[in-house]
């Protein structure tokens, strides 16, 4: 065996460490009640884009099960986004009636009526009108009773929410040098998107786990994507508790029939040579010709990924200790003409059938770390990043 | 047959087009998984002989304007993109192979008839 200094990834950062990683962070109740306090209501999590509420008035209701609550995002008449619990001051009733994960409506006059007794809220979360307002004793005081606001912040039209009372950080100081890494890029004009979703039985360490590596790919993706890329990374950098690394193309896989076809009407594979006219000096920073996209995540449960073209997310969101709701977003630009539309089908079916792929050990490996069998798993250097996310985890979970 | 779905110019893939003219990915993603590797192959075979010839007729229409007339003829196209993995990479398998169950993965455009040119997400 060779020493860490010979190796990329350990000698750029020795303080992660080259050891085994304990499974217990995936398999325990008790540690997963510990993560919702410490990592998902004290880190910023990403909620949403703007341009799915472009408009006054517009609002989107998420579920965050992790922190047994609702967001309400909601666009002021000012422009600004506003966040807020989604339960009225009245007899705590949602205000926003959801009928899902995702709950999407519109205001005219940007306000928020319960369905309960009308008791209707502004933008700004100010509880505006009490139908009876006479009827109520003096102990209650109108003023007082708004909904219940969550801190949030938009970076490159990123909807981000904080649930902590006080956030230790900003949302532009949480991202650092990541926010700096990622600004720029074409996010908003790229917005024609694919949005896949699916609850997985396993640990939401072992879906974000399973992407965030390329060792996978010539196993995993056999089907989809034979021989297209490359399992070493390339300018892997952390920023804080956030990670980044380019992925990047073999180049010596020939494109089928239809692909083929396909990459002549529109850009919408990953696996067809690119330029980097889209990209921010700072990815892909030596204009590498055989670079593919980027694959970032962002602590703790967003992983972003920029291409030529391209962009695409996956976020995992836990319910239990080994159940997770993913989701999986795959971002265009819009077709202009029914060929190009049939293009992006083409693309996105295949990304679809990745994603299968990718899906297809979750649940097994959850099992079979329950099992108890094994305490540790090994990660090699090229899987740097699963090895800093479980670093960092370790920071949050053992901080006050 | 008097009843043709498909405009002229497109009798040899008449015959698939009852089965294979489905407008929503959903449709079109269960189709697959409920045919034979042969049903696959022999409608690959006879859309990528027309495949570019569709997409230059259905591009005489600006999005979301196709015609009822071309509806099918695009909605074949589109199947075709559905399998032709399948044909081209799986080695003919209709399924994905070593995948997740395909029938749990849920997406939020996949009800929409894909003509229609809507954004597939809110």
């Amino acid at each position: 065996m060779k020493d860490a200094a010979q190796f990329r990834w350990a000698s750029k950062y020795p303080e992660l460490g080259t050891g085994p990683i304990s499974v217990e962070p995936c398999v325990s109740p008790a540690y997963f009640e510990s993560e919702r306090e410490k990592v998902f209501k004290r880190t910023w999590l990403k909620v949403g884009r703007v341009e799915e509420i472009p408009n006054a008035g517009d609002y989107k209701v998420k579920r965050i099960a992790v922190a047994g609550t609702s967001v309400i995002m909601i666009r002021t008449k000012e422009g600004a986004v506003r966040a807020f619990h989604n339960v009225c001051s009245h007899r705590g009733n949602t205000v926003v009636t959801e009928t899902g994960e995702e709950t999407f409506g519109s205001s005219r006059a940007a306000v928020l009526t319960c369905r309960f007794h009308g008791w209707v809220y502004d933008a700004q979360g100010a509880l505006i009108s009490v139908p009876e307002e006479e009827r109520f004793y003096s102990c209650f005081v109108k003023a007082d009773n708004g909904l219940t606001p969550i801190h949030v912040d938009v970076w490159e039209g990123f909807i981000f929410i904080n649930l902590a009372p006080r956030p230790e950080q900003n949302l532009k100081d949480y991202l650092g040098g990541y926010g700096d890494h990622f600004a720029g890029f074409p996010y908003g004009a790229l917005d024609y998107c694919f949005t896949y979703y699916t609850y997985l039985d396993c640990n939401w360490k072992i879906a974000h786990d399973a992407f965030a590596e390329a060792y996978h790919v010539p196993t995993i993706h056999a089907g989809s994507f034979p021989n297209a890329f490359t399992t070493g990374l390339q300018n892997v950098e952390l920023y804080g508790p956030h990670r980044t690394t380019a992925i990047c193309l073999t180049l010596g896989a020939a494109a089928t029939p239809v692909a083929t076809l396909a990459n002549k009407r529109a850009r919408g594979s990953l696996v067809a040579k690119a330029g980097s006219n889209m990209l921010p000096p700072t990815i892909n920073p030596d204009r590498r010709e055989d670079f593919a996209f980027e694959l970032s995540v962002t602590f703790p449960n967003f992983l972003l990924h920029v291409a030529e073209g391209i962009w695409f997310t996956h976020q995992f969101w836990p319910i239990s200790h080994n159940k997770t709701l993913w989701e999986g977003k795959y971002y265009l630009a819009a077709p202009k003409t029914y060929s190009e539309r049939w293009a992006l089908e083409h693309a996105q079916v295949l990304q679809r059938n990745a994603w299968l792929e990718d899906t297809a050990t979750m649940e097994a490996t959850q099992s079979a770390m329950e099992s108890g069998t094994k305490h540790y798993i090994h990660l090699q250097d090229e899987e740097i990043l699963i090895r800093h996310g479980y670093h960092i985890l370790d920071r949050y979970m053992a901080a006050e | 047959m008097t009843n043709h779905m498909l405009p002229p110019g497109f009798e040899d893939i008449e015959p698939f087009a009852a089965d294979w003219a489905l407008d929503t990915q959903d449709e079109r993603y269960v189709k697959r998984r409920n045919s034979s590797a042969e049903e696959i192959r022999s409608f690959y075979d006879a859309m990528l002989r027309h495949i570019e010839k569709i997409l230059d007729e259905v591009d005489r229409f600006p999005i979301g304007t196709l015609p009822e007339s071309h509806r099918p003829l695009y909605a074949m196209a589109l199947s075709l993109a559905e399998i032709a993995p399948h044909v081209e990479l799986y080695r003919g398998n209709p399924l994905v192979p070593y995948s997740f169950e395909e029938g749990r993965m849920r997406s939020w455009h996949g009800d929409q008839p894909t003509w229609q040119g809507k954004r597939p997400s809110p």
